[in-house]
């Protein structure tokens, strides 16, 4: 059987992710979690509920931070996308991801892509944040085992060595 | 914490430890299903094992009685190149005061158990019945803490899935299916909703557990409800005996109560 009629239905989508150019052909409602997941193997980006809610499978859309599982792949075209593998160049841990290891702000992992990609979001907008602002900034986030409270000084200790510069 | 082990029996670097990913084709059985048992059991386990390389190779000469980690690593390989593989194995023994029926599943699956004291500060809120969860402090007992930041987030994390038991996480079952099982439906707390939780350690030692330590990840989801259910109940001196308290919850139970003073006049309508 041809493939022909089913892939007529596909579009043809470019956009960059972790700087660099990608072109992939997906139907135009694919979830953008599934694309960078099937299509390009970044398998970082964690689904949680897959309904918008936990926020595990955060990442940056042109420096808004999206739930992937909710954004049409036709949505993503001609973007500028960061997902979890962006932020490790060369394998060296950014400060932020650091913070997470040394302070304990991980523990079974599913949400600490997204939980990362929001602590850099936030810290993007508010490079000395307090308290409430953290709390408020992960709120999106859903973590079932740390209680959060590692999260917090993970961001807040990063925030200290400078991550956001 | 299982490599921290090894290498403080060793005398190696954390570093120079690595851990095999565990596959249940390759490892033994390790007993019952009863939890809180990984660093009291298999840690005093790994810690003999980890013992039993060290006698073996200074038994067997090609180790003096004290080494730097470069000569542990020489004498590994001297091993290996000699025999072919090198293995240790070490074997759960039962403590003498100790019962667990394998055939019938019953008896004391611990040697040692963990303590704790949970006090919780809330507010009640009486006009939207909405309770919040002001201050929280866990006191726990662990023989022994290995590693502080990770034990310190296995109480903060499970003081948090306590205080979504007590307050929020309420599990609808109809006809065989939980009928709520969304995050949209079923609410468990978001970064925004828990107070600061204080964990402070005891350490009174475990002498069945691997350098004195007792397991650690049960008890903090166990006490936490109801320490805030108390603190509900002597907030408000009406008493609960389900959990978890949802503001209907908390309105339908002062509404039923003998005090009407406690009940707000929203509660008790055009009047």
């Amino acid at each position: 059987m041809s493939q022909a009629p089913l892939d007529r239905a596909k579009s043809e989508i470019t956009f960059t992710v972790n700087e660099k150019l990608e072109t992939v052909h997906v139907y135009a409602m694919e979830r953008l979690l599934d694309v960078l997941r099937h299509e390009l193997g970044l398998t970082g980006t964690k689904e949680g509920c897959g309904e918008g809610e936990c926020g595990s499978c955060s990442v940056l859309i042109d420096g808004m931070l999206v739930n992937s599982c909710l954004i049409p792949a036709l949505q993503a075209n001609d973007t500028k996308i960061v997902t979890i593998e962006g932020l490790a160049a060369d394998g060296r841990l950014q400060i932020l991801q650091q913070a997470f290891l040394v302070c304990g702000g991980a523990q079974c992992g599913i949400c600490t892509p997204g939980m990362i990609l929001a602590s850099l979001h936030l810290l993007e907008k508010k490079p000395q944040p307090t308290l409430e602002e953290i709390r408020e900034g992960l709120s999106g986030n859903l973590c079932r085992c740390t209680g959060y409270i590692q999260i917090f000084e993970a961001v807040a200790d990063a925030a200290r060595r400078g991550a956001s510069t | 914490m299982l490599c921290q082990i090894v290498a403080e029996a060793l005398g190696l670097k954390y570093e120079d430890v690595s851990i095999a990913q565990p596959d249940t084709h390759a490892v033994p059985n390790s007993g019952p299903t009863v939890a809180s048992r990984t660093v009291m059991v298999v840690g005093k386990l790994v810690q003999s094992a980890a013992v039993g390389i060290e006698k073996t190779l200074t038994a067997s000469g090609m180790l003096p009685d004290s080494y730097t980690p470069e000569e542990f690593r020489g004498s590994c390989r001297a091993y290996v190149a000699k025999h072919g593989i090198f293995r240790s194995l070490a074997q759960y023994e039962q403590p003498g005061d100790i019962v667990w029926d394998e055939e019938k599943y019953r008896g004391s699956a611990y040697a040692a158990f963990a303590w704790a004291v949970y006090v919780a500060e809330v507010t009640a809120d009486l006009t939207t019945y909405s309770v919040s969860v002001d201050d929280f402090v866990a006191l726990q007992e662990i023989g022994k803490v290995l590693h502080p930041v990770l034990a310190k987030g296995q109480i903060t994390g499970g003081v948090a899935q306590g205080i979504g038991f007590a307050l929020y996480e309420k599990v609808i079952w109809e006809q065989g299916r939980m009928q709520n099982g969304q995050m949209t439906n079923y609410i468990m707390p978001t970064s925004a909703d828990l107070p600061p939780i204080r964990v402070y350690f005891e350490e009174l030692g475990n002498v069945h557990g691997a350098y004195g330590a007792k397991g650690i990840g049960e008890l903090p989801m166990d006490g936490p409800a109801p320490a805030i259910v108390n603190a509900i109940e002597d907030a408000l001196n009406v008493s609960f005996n389900s959990i978890p308290l949802l503001p209907e919850d908390i309105f339908a139970a002062l509404s039923e109560s003998a005090t009407p003073e406690i009940v707000a006049p929203t509660a008790r309508g055009g009047e």
